[in-house]
């Protein structure tokens, strides 16, 4: 008798200690099936708005190329038809760069795109832009100058450093009227190191200084005079956040706007995660 | 020069096809892994294309069997995907160059003509001076002259220049060039490489009657005597 006392007793703590252990797992994984739930609407949210704006921004070349072709049809002119088949490829090129640049900034959102630390010469690759950019800031009689502290290191991928800056260099040349001047900065902050790249244009509106780094913001609510999607920025604090960077915009001492970039000096490893693993992250 | 493309969308294929066969390569189409494996390792093609999204298996893996058995054919990867990952993936299946779809004709030409004539040279020994008719490049004494008279080119100048001039003949575009002189895997938006090559035409072209370095509307710029 008392061994089969004993015999239930185990039986029902098993029993037991199994519906206890099911009970936990599932409670677990309602909490985090809500929280991944919430996190997903939020994402769905946001890539809802983001389609609507694609939507819009991709009508209006859709509608230009339309009527371009429609146009051309109507007539059997051969120089005609090459010019309109030109346009039509720029605005192919147009709407590639959109979708490719929309393509980047989500993976680079998510955290599905693969970051590849090294070491950087980090004041030589700011150099090395610089030189790349100076042409063109000339070019457009604007004064691109550096004041970089030298043997700046940091760990970092080169490739998303270079599109950052690039990015910024490509905003300023877009936004600074002739005549003026853009200058980069960088110095050591301790553990950090702080990149500004600033200006003597007409600078950012204080209102607008969180916006400008949303998807398809631009100061010219027309978005017809500056021309680009309004991704740049967008992309710039995307790949900030990858090398666990901050990103900010301020008011320039020389009277333009100043965005102001932090990087971490040796960053902590960020391996490639999965879809659902970014979902958690977000 | 005979060509294999492996490809999946069967009119892309196609149109890729006819426009490697106007510019004189002859050129055999594959539309999933499997076939193409098979044509590569059958045929005696000068250059691989292959798609990276292929039914059944796909092109890196095609590709890694290829290199498996001892295959060294230069071999072009195509991916719709488009990013760094993606091409340092492709590189190290064995891919030579990475082009990112939907990609324009030029560029992938253009490429196509850098990989032959990569194979061309290779073994052929470092080469010490380039020239193109009366331009002179000695990589020794790190030195310019066309005509005879001393051209002061800055380093990335000289860069730009030996790459152009080692592809003399050959379209380059803006995207090879970012690639190859400073080795930077994206397109800016400003004309960051026109205006560098302006500036380099202002060199070694303006005070002399031949110019040498030419834009091709639309494509990129090629070194050459000819117009």
């Amino acid at each position: 008798m008392l061994l089969i006392e004993i015999f239930e007793l185990l039986l029902l703590g098993v029993i037991g200690g199994g519906v206890f252990f099911w009970w936990r797992q599932s409670r677990a994984h309602r909490q985090n099936e809500a929280l991944l739930n919430s996190k997903l609407v939020a994402v769905t949210q946001s890539s809802r708005q983001t389609g609507d704006n694609i939507a819009h921004d991709l009508r209006t070349p859709l509608t230009r190329l339309r009527a371009d072709v429609e146009g051309a049809l109507r007539h059997d002119d051969v120089e005609m038809h090459r010019a309109t088949l030109e346009r039509v490829l720029d605005e192919i090129q147009n709407m590639q760069n959109i979708i490719n640049a929309l393509l980047t900034l989500g993976q680079a959102e998510v955290g599905v795109m693969n970051v590849r630390k090294k070491t950087v010469n980090l004041s030589g690759l700011l150099e090395e832009l610089i030189e790349l950019y100076i042409p063109s800031a000339e070019d457009r009689s604007l004064t691109l100058q550096g004041n970089i502290a030298p043997d700046l290191t940091i760990e970092a991928d080169r490739q998303l450093l270079a599109r950052i800056f690039a990015n910024l260099f490509d905003n300023e040349l877009k936004y600074v009227p002739a005549g003026g001047t853009i200058l980069l900065t960088a110095l050591a902050r301790g553990k950090r190191v702080e990149i500004r790249v600033e200006d003597d244009g007409p600078g950012i509106p204080v209102e607008m200084r969180d916006k400008i780094f949303e998807r398809f913001a631009r100061l010219d609510p027309s978005r017809t005079l500056s021309g680009g999607a309004g991704l740049g920025l967008s992309l710039v604090k995307a790949f900030a956040q990858l090398l666990q960077g901050e990103i900010c915009v301020a008011e320039s001492s020389l009277g333009g706007a100043a965005f102001i970039l932090t990087l971490p000096v040796s960053a902590a490893k960020v391996s490639k995660l999965s879809p659902k693993s970014a979902v958690a992250r977000l | 020069m005979k060509l294999l493309i492996i490809e999946d969308d069967e009119s892309a294929a196609k149109l890729l096809g006819n426009g490697l066969v106007e510019a004189g390569f002859s050129v055999d189409l594959a539309h999933d892994g499997e076939t193409g494996l098979r044509q590569a390792r059958d045929g005696d093609h000068d250059l691989w294309v292959i798609d990276v999204m292929l039914p059944g298996r796909d092109g890196l893996s095609v590709l890694k069997a290829l290199r498996d058995q001892g295959r060294r054919t230069p071999a072009l990867i195509l991916s719709a995907l488009g990013e760094v990952d993606e091409r340092v993936q492709g590189l190290r299946s064995g891919g030579d160059d990475y082009v990112v779809k939907p990609y324009a004709f030029v560029e992938l030409l253009a490429r196509i003509e850098a990989l032959l004539r990569r194979v061309r040279s290779f073994g052929s020994g470092p080469e010490t001076m380039l020239e193109l008719a009366d331009l002179r490049m000695d990589l020794l004494s790190r030195s310019v002259t066309r005509s005879g008279q001393e051209i002061d080119l800055q380093p990335r100048e000289f860069h730009l220049l030996e790459y152009l001039m080692r592809h003399a003949g050959q379209v380059v575009t803006r995207t090879m060039l970012l690639e190859n002189v400073w080795e930077y895997f994206f397109d800016p938006q400003t004309n960051v490489v026109d205006v560098h090559i302006s500036r380099l035409r202002q060199k070694i072209d303006k005070s002399f009657a031949t110019p040498l370095l030419h834009t091709v509307r639309g494509s990129g710029y090629i070194l050459r005597v000819e117009p």
